[in-house]
This record gives structure tokens, sequence and C-alpha cells, in this order.
């Protein structure tokens, strides 16, 4: 008992205050080491760039960096004036790297131009920034609308009447995968597109935009899409419209989790299935721009701040997943999807928009909970 | 312009003691507020970010904001004359594609390219000014329209972003006017001033402001008003030219989307600079200083290291605090809406309220208006009493039957069947129902910027909710739509209460609500609709989709609310005439709120459907439905202005557009044709309208 109170009267507050300064001490220390790196984002209102931002998170929280970033994310919504501006007072606030989602690939040349001047490493991801000093993490987009177009053909024994969703009309993205589209189906003069529209990347004007084309064009006389964002909505409309699960029309589009789900055979248990987000054995090919390479960017660039080299332009490689390859994961872990899985389960993803493109043989670091909450792998 | 107190004229027992210093305070407070604002936040930002501010920082920050203020300045005077530009961001675009594209290196290529940047701007402001000022068609329908036209002429200029601008062009406009003292965009930005201060000074000036604060006065003093709005729009189209021009030398290079953003922005900018919707107050200058403020914003939401979910919250609290600071002084609509309270308080305990007062008998107002009604009724055939509706509601009508025979012609086996119908009135049901509410905000004279994000708030909360359950989504609805009334209520007390223009509210509140629905879903929506909720949408029964009846329900309703009640009379009364409302005895506070309330009501309506159709709500999934839901309005025949227009031409709008995008979605015609075609559209079904106006 004496002791106790002894520890507790003297040694405590010894080792309290002892702590409290370790404490104090501690993160100033590592602060003034620490590689002040901002994010710049575009637009936050979409699935796709809040999956993106949680695993740069996730990616500045793993063991190997968290003691040597300070990450400070901002958000410049789709004003390109005011991601130049953004951009500016980070290089004004002392920045030694930006990472950026670029809302244009040529607006931002000179802040960019500007800022490498004053040593800072500027590094886009997903979208591009032309200016040479910038480094730059993307999938070739034009393989994209090749892969996806080569694709389709197959299926259809190149002969048949398609239909075209794309993305955001006058973004260099949106230009690329049609060019790469209709550069393999130019190939084919038995292959009709009917008709097409712009979805925006959204499933829910996917939904909107085929409908009015089912409005003139039944389904009877469409037998392939081709859409950059909602395939999953596309097989969900011909359910409703009472169309037999083997006879889903083929569709080569985005990695949503939803849209892989259905590629499971039809009868596959899996947790939380339900309406349309369930097993079809739907004709799909899958495959979108990498949401990890957010994550992959900050990597490399805290590699390049430590003095190694990186490349310029990293080509991220696609990960094309077909009815040959789609595999069920049973946690999401890093582990899991190395060994070959690409789609979760609904009970763990609830969100069928959700994209399930977050696998890099590069980035340990995260896995699906990096993607869902921010949190590293352990 | 509705609560217009006549600035100039001060109350009788000031007037004599005004010193000149004190006039000029009182006429310049709108800009020497936003000075002060810009000022203090100017100063929050370069403190808390601890750096130093020299020449760089100034430099950066001039540049930063010049594109902005440039086309917040051309805003400002269409503004000023009591008009509304929606092509403003386009234009920015046009010219910036145009430079990017044209523009070859040395001095007479930069300066003759350049010019052209200017006459392009214009030229778009010379096409809204003649179609505005003499055939006198409502400006947003316009600019609408021009919008749509100038972006389909932008993507053909150039498809995606790329181009170059030559280095001289760039530093000439960006780098150094003075080495190391004066920023070029300052200079640009002087030179602008300049401009408008030679303007304001001159006869064309002055008949801006006339114009502006009351057209008819004007006209009779013999001021030429179509001439000053048609030039007005033309001056305006050249500092949208400026603007396209600036930001080409800023960003070095063409992208057809730059602009597009800037129309909600270049609103705010203008409302924080101290000009009153509605024309004839306010000026250039604030607009400047609104620019810049709203530039500022980026780096204090960076130097504060305000968290990324909640910057848009951040943003809408800052811009009604600023335009709550001009609201300051005693007879702004606050110290008003005090003063009144206190004044019916007052009556209220001496008991002299009309309501307290004991007339004796039954309330003699409603027998006689009924009796009257009664012996009018017959006397009037139907035609008479809806002449002057069908004028303006038919042309939506008429254009919908053109796009039916269109479309009969493209895919001939669609139009006789009906599933064709059904899809048009499924996919036209968002629109059907936003424009009850939209329409009835706009007869009030105001405008609901609230809407993609209640749609998206809503959507996500009662996706989150429901979570697949039919019993859940019982009690989730109504919660949900509950949740609309009180959004609608806040925008709605905003207005009253605080006296904010319905822009400004609205727009912070789309901000607040953005941010709302990020944090509550951490980025990713994850709920999904019932079974039930679904097939009240995509199901059918005999062929008819459930939703359909319910939209004939709905617009039965929607007719009888705005023409059959006191409610509807009662709005249409505030939207001709605030004062004459006022003193007929409407309650118009108590109105102007309920008009929000039904506004939330609908855009959360249309937040629940939209999830019933997709099956999940996304972010973002209301961002598509804002200018439709406008645009349906006024394609309908309503006045932007207030106090005109039928909810069946509406309906009509609402039609037209959804089997127009349904023609177009069904062909291969290119993006830029198809806007092209739907701003013609547009533009056709109001000219019809402007044309049996005047037979």
């Amino acid at each position: 008992m004496r002791l106790h109170k002894m520890i507790a009267r003297g040694l405590l507050p010894l080792a309290m205050s002892a702590a409290i300064t370790a404490g104090l001490a501690a993160p100033s220390h590592a602060a003034d080491k620490k590689l002040k790196i901002f994010l710049s984002m575009s637009y936050i209102g979409n699935d796709w760039q809040a999956e993106a931002e949680n695993e740069i998170r996730a990616m500045a929280a793993s063991k190997s960096l968290r003691d040597k970033v300070d990450l400070r994310i901002q958000v410049a919504g789709p004003n390109a004036q005011r991601q130049i501006q953004q951009i500016n007072s980070m290089v004004q606030a002392g920045a030694n790297a930006i990472l950026v989602y670029p809302i244009s690939p040529t607006a931002l040349n000179a802040v960019v131009k500007n800022a490498c001047q004053r040593g800072v490493i500027v590094a886009a991801y997903d979208s591009v920034i032309s200016e040479p000093c910038a480094y730059n993490f993307h999938i070739d987009q034009l393989l994209w609308g090749k892969n996806q177009a080569n694709w389709l053909v197959k299926q259809l024994n190149g002969k048949g009447n398609i239909v075209l969703i794309n993305g955001v009309p006058g973004t260099s993205v949106d230009l690329l995968r049609k060019q790469g589209e209709l550069e393999v189906l130019k190939n084919y003069p038995d292959i009709h597109i009917v008709a097409q529209a712009n979805g925006m990347w959204s499933q829910a004007v996917a939904r909107t935009e085929l409908s009015k084309i089912i409005a003139t064009h039944p389904w009877t006389s469409i037998d392939g899409v081709l859409m950059q964002a909602g395939c999953y909505t596309a097989n969900a409309m011909q359910k409703e419209a009472g169309i037999a699960d083997d006879k889903l029309r083929p569709c080569g589009g985005e990695a949503s989790n939803g849209g892989r789900l259905q590629m499971l055979p039809a009868g596959t248990q899996v947790d939380g299935a339900n309406g349309s987000y369930r097993p079809m054995g739907a004709h799909r090919m899958s495959s979108g721009s990498q949401n990890f390479s957010g994550a992959l960017a900050l990597k490399r660039v805290v590699e390049k701040l430590e003095g190694k080299d990186i490349p310029k332009l990293t080509v991220i490689e696609q990960n094309l997943v077909t009815n040959d390859n789609i595999k069920l994961c049973e946690t999401g872990s890093w582990a899991e999807m190395r060994a070959g899985c690409n789609v979760f389960k609904p009970s763990l993803i609830p969100n069928p928009g959700w994209f399930a493109s977050v696998y890099s043989p590069d980035v340990p670091e995260v896995g699906v909970q990096g993607a869902l909450t921010g949190k590293p792998e352990e | 312009m509705t609560s217009a107190v006549v600035r100039s004229a001060p109350p009788s027992g000031v007037a004599p003691r005004s010193s000149s210093a004190v006039l000029f305070l009182r006429r310049n407070r709108g800009v020497l507020i936003i000075v002060a604002v810009f000022t203090a936040l100017f100063l929050v930002s370069t403190i808390f970010s601890g750096g130093s501010f020299g020449y760089f920082e100034a430099s950066f920050m001039a540049s930063g904001g010049a594109t902005l203020a440039l086309a917040a300045m051309g805003q400002a005077l269409v503004i000023l004359v009591g008009g509304f530009d929606l092509s403003v961001g386009s234009v920015v675009s046009l010219v910036n594609v145009v430079l990017a594209t044209h523009m070859g290196t040395g001095i007479g290529s930069e300066v003759g390219v350049g010019v052209l940047g200017l006459a392009v701007g214009g030229a778009v402001g010379a096409f809204n000014g003649f179609f505005v000022a003499f055939l006198g068609l409502q400006p947003i329908v316009v600019t609408l329209s021009s919008m749509f036209l100038v972006r389909g002429v932008t993507v053909l200029v150039l498809d995606s972003p790329g181009g170059s601008i030559p280095d001289g062009f760039k530093n000439f406009f960006t780098g150094a006017a003075i080495p190391n003292f004066l920023p070029a965009a300052l200079l640009v930005i002087a030179f602008a001033v300049v401009v408008w201060l030679a303007i304001k000074g001159t006869r064309f000036g002055i008949s801006i402001y006339a114009i502006g604060s009351e057209e008819e006065s004007a006209r009779s003093t013999g001021i030429p008003v179509r001439r000053t709005k048609f030039l007005t729009y033309v001056v305006a189209g050249m500092f949208y030219g400026g603007a396209g021009i600036f930001i080409s030398a800023q960003t070095g290079a063409g992208d057809p989307l730059i602009g597009d953003p800037l129309v909600l922005e270049t609103f705010a900018a203008v409302v924080l600079g101290g000009t009153v919707l509605g024309g004839g107050r306010g000026g250039l200058i604030g607009a400047i200083f609104g620019a810049y403020t709203l530039m500022l914003m980026v780096n204090i939401l960076l130097a504060l290291n305000v968290s990324a979910y909640y910057s848009s919250v951040a943003e809408g609290v800052v811009l009604i605090l600023a335009v709550l600071v001009s609201a300051l002084h005693k007879d702004a609509p606050l110290a008003q809406g005090v003063g009144s309270m206190r004044r019916w308080f007052r009556g209220w305990r001496a008991g002299l309220l009309p309501s307290q007062i004991q007339w004796g008998g039954a309330p003699v107002h409603v027998e006689l208006s009924r009796s009257a009604a009664a012996l009018r009724a017959p006397n009037v055939s139907w035609m008479q009493r809806n002449r002057e509706r069908l004028r303006f509601a038919l042309p939506a009508y008429v254009c919908v039957a053109g796009v039916l025979v269109a479309t009969a012609i493209v895919r001939p086996d669609t139009v006789e069947h009906w599933s064709y119908y059904n899809s048009l009135i499924v996919l036209s049901s968002f629109l059907i129902i936003l424009a009850l509410g939209q329409g009835t905000v706009i007869l009030t004279g105001g405008l609901d910027l609230s809407v993609p994000w209640v749609i998206g708030f809503c959507g996500i909360l009662a996706a989150g909710m429901i979570r697949g359950s039919n019993e859940a989504s019982l009690w989730v609805v109504p919660a949900v739509l509950v949740l609309g009334a009180l959004i609608g209520t806040v925008n709605g007390l905003g207005i009253v209460v605080l006296g904010l223009p319905p822009i400004v509210i609205t727009l912070a509140m789309n901000g607040i609500l953005q941010g709302a629905a990020l944090v509550y879903s951490n980025g990713t929506p994850d709920g999904f609709s019932s079974s039930g909720l679904h097939w009240f949408l995509t199901g059918k029964i005999t062929g008819i989709a459930p939703v359909v009846v319910f939209v004939v329900l709905f617009i039965v309703g929607a007719v009888f609310l705005l023409g059959g009640t006191v409610f509807g009379r009662r709005v249409y009364a505030i939207g001709n005439s605030v004062t004459v409302a006022r003193l007929s005895g409407v309650n118009v506070p108590r109105t102007l709120v309920l008009v929000y309330v039904l506004s939330g009501v609908c855009s959360a309506l249309v937040g629940v459907l939209l999830t019933g159709f997709s099956g999940q709500a996304s972010l973002g999934m209301g961002d598509d439905y804002l200018l439709p839901s406008i645009a349906v309005v006024v394609v309908g025949g309503t006045l932007i202005t207030g106090g005109r227009g039928h909810y069946l031409g509406m309906l009509g709008g609402a039609l037209l557009l959804t089997a127009l995008q349904t023609l177009l979605d069904g062909t291969n015609l290119p993006h830029a044709v198809r806007d092209i075609i739907f701003g013609l559209v547009v533009l056709g079904a109001v000219l019809a309208l402007r044309e049996r106006q005047t037979r």
C-alpha cells in the first residue's frame, strides 16, 4: 500500500511530467523534419475522388510514411482559377511537394512551372498536367478505349448494334477513350453505333441517359454496350426490362464493385447481395482509372524527396477483369488481392458504385480498408 | 429591387446635417464594406499562413483573381441594367480556345488575335443584347440559349484541352509591368476600372443606372432604353472577352471547359460587391473586390487547414457573413424587419392589429370574393379568361409536338408505342416536380440555387436510412421531406429575417449541404433504395410506371396550389409587387418562407425519387438539375422577375427539354451539335412566345 502511494504521489507525477515533456517535444522535433506535402483536389463530390483521397490518406498514415510526411488536403472545386490560386498558396506555404488532381491538363502549366522553379515537386494523378516538369501517374486512356472495344467486338463476333455512353465532354480523358474505341470499331463495318450520350462518369447520369436511349432504341435492337461508367446500371435496367441473366448484353466498362459482382456466375452465394447487386453471370470487361494512382504518386514523391530518381511519367498498368479472371475477395486485404481476387462482398461494400480498382502490387500499404476509411494495412 | 428605399434621399431630418463625407460613405457603402471584408480576410490569411507579403505574393494574388474580376465586372454591368447573364462562362471558354488555336508568335498575331478575342466577346454580347433589347426576351432565357450555343461552338473550335499561347503574350499580362514593383495583372484591372469610370460618367453610364432602377421612368424621360441595353450587353461581352484573354495568358493554353464554373462565382462576386440583383444599384468596383475576396477564400482555407469536407461549408458561411455585414445599417432589410416586428408587437399589445379588431358579424371579404367570382364566371368564356395564360404556355407544347414529329421521323417505330411516353414521363418527372418549387420561387422574383445539394443530401440521407427496407422507407420518405421543408425554412428565414438576397442564401446553403452530405457519407454514400421505392419508378402495372400516376396527381395538385388557393394568389401578388402585396394585407414574410419550404420539399422529393430510380444515391446526383430546373420554368413562359407564369407552361417546358434530350441521345450527333440544337430550340421556344406577345 505504502509503496503504491509512494508511486502514486511521487513517481506518477514525475513520470507524467516526463511523458508530457516528451510528448510536447516529440512532435515539434518530428515536425521540423517532416516533409510538407499538400494535396490539391479538384472536385470531391463523387465516389472515385473520395476513394482516391482515402487511399492517399492511408498511404500517408502507413508505417513507412507516417513519421516522414505531414499531409494537408485542400479542395479547389471545379474552377481551374481556384486550383491555380491554391497551388500558388501551397508553394508560398512552404510545400516540399504538391499532389494534384488537375482540373485541366493545360490550365495549371504556368503555376506548376513556377512551383518547379521554386524547387517544389509537383505530381498529378489520374488526370494529366502537360507541363514537362510535372510528374504524372495515370493509366493509358487511349489503350483503355482500345481494350474495351476489342473485347466487345470479340463478344459480338464483329457484328451488331452498340450504344456508347461517354464521359465528360471536353476533357482529354473522354476524348482519348473515345478515340481508342473508335480506332478499333472502324475496322468492323458490321458494328453499328446506334446511339451515344454523355454519362459524365456517374452511375446516376448513366441511368437517365441510357433510359432516354432505350425510349427510342429498345433493348431488342441493341447487342452490346460500351460505357465509361455505368455497366452496373445497364445490367440493372435490363433486369427491370425482364431480360434473363444469360441474355444480358455484353458491356465493356468501369470497375464498379456492383458491375463486377454481377460478373460472378449466377447463383454464387455472396453475403449481402440484393436487387441488381448480385451475381448474374453478366458478360463484362471491367477496368478503370486506378484509384490508388494518388497513393502511388505520394509514395514515389517521398522517394524522390529522399533523393531517389523517379520517372516523369508512370503509366499505371490496367487491371483487366473479365468473366475468366473474376474472383471474390473474403476480406479485401492487400495480401488477398495479390493472390488474385478483384471483387468484394456487398456486406463489405454496400455501395455498388464504389470502385473496386484498388489493388496494386506497388502499394502494399493500402487495401480495401484504406480505400474505405483511410486506414493503412498493418 | 423589392425592398428598395430611395438611397439618394435620406430621411428629411438627417439631410441638412449630412456633410459630403457622410454622403460619400452612404453612397459607397456596398463597396466600402466589401473592401473592409477583403482587407480583414487578407490580414487573416497573411497572419495565419505566417508568411510575409512581398512582390511575389502580390503578383500571384493579382493574377489569381483577375479573370474572375473581369468576368464579374461584365456580369455586374448586366445586372445593373436589370439583366442576368448565364453565358459568361461559355464566352470565357470560347475566347480562350480561339486564342489558343489561332494565336501565333509575333506582335502582329498577338495583338490581332487578342483584339479578335475581345470582338468574340462583344459579338456574343451583341447576340444577347439583340434578343433582350430589341425583341424583348428575358435575359435569362436568351443567355441560357447562348450559353449552349457558345458551348457547342467552343467544342467545335477545340474538342479537348490543348493549343498554346505565345510566351510574349503570357508575360505581357501575367509578368511585371514594373519589375519587382507592379504586377501587370494589377495594371489590367486598373485599365478595366478606368474604362468603367469613363463609361459611368457618360450618358450611357447614367442611362444604365436609370434603366436598372425603373425602366418605365427611364423610357419616359427619353432615355434610349433599347440601345442602352444592347450596348450594355456588348460591353459586358467585351469584359468577358477580357477575362478570356487573361485566362489564356495565365494558363498558356486552351481548355473548352475552363469558364464553365464562372457563372455562379460571378454572381457571388457581384452580390458580395454590393450590386443589387434587379438592377440600378451597385457598381463594378465592388465586383472586383468581391471576386478577389472569393479567391482569397482559397488561401484562408489553406492557412486555417480547413478539412476538405468542410471547405464548401466554410465558404458558404463566409458568403453569408460578408453579405450580412452589409445589412447592418438602419434601412437594411434586417433593421426594417426588426422594426416591423417591434411595431407588430406594440400593435398586438395594444390590440390594434386588424385580426384583433372585432368587425362584428362574419368575415365580409370571403363572402364578397365568392359572390364576385360567381357573378363574373358565366359572362366570360374560358378562352377569354385563359388567353393570357395560353399565350405563354402554349409555345412549349407546340415545340413538344415538333420534337415528337422529329422523333417519329428519326425513329419511326417508337412514337406510336406507349412505352416511349411512359419513359418520357418517368424521365420528366424529376423536372416536373422541381419546376413547381423553382417555379414558385421564381414567381416571387427569387431563385433557388440550393436545388443540387438538397437533392443530393436528401437522397443520400434517404438511401442511408432506408438500406433496402420497405418498412423503413415508410417513415424515412416523410422524414426526408420534412428535412427538405426545414432546409427551405432556413432559406426563407435568411431572406425574410436577415434580408439576404435569395441567390446568396441558397448558394451558401448549397455549399453547406454539400459538406453535410460528404461528412454524413464519409465520401462514399453506401445506402440503397428499397425494392418498393425502386419499383415505384421502374416497375410497371399494365405498362404504366406507378410514378406516372403520381406525376399526374402531382400536376393536378400543383395547378390547384398555384391557381386555386390563397397561397397561390399571394405568390403572384408578391411577384407583381411586394409593396402592393404588403399593402393589400398579404403576409409577405410568411408567404416567402412557405415558397422556399415548397421548393425544399420538391427538391427533397426529387432526391428520394432519384434514389429510387437509380437504386442508390450518389454524391453530385443533383448537379445536373439546377440549370434545367430554371430552364423549364422560363421556357414555360414564366417571367424571371416574377408575377407571371402558369404551372402548365412549366410542365410543357419539362416535357420539351426531356423529349428533346431523348431525341438527341438516340442519335450519333456530335456533342457540340447537340448543344447548338438545344440552344436553338430554347431560343425558338421563347421567340414563338414573343411573337404571340406582340400580336
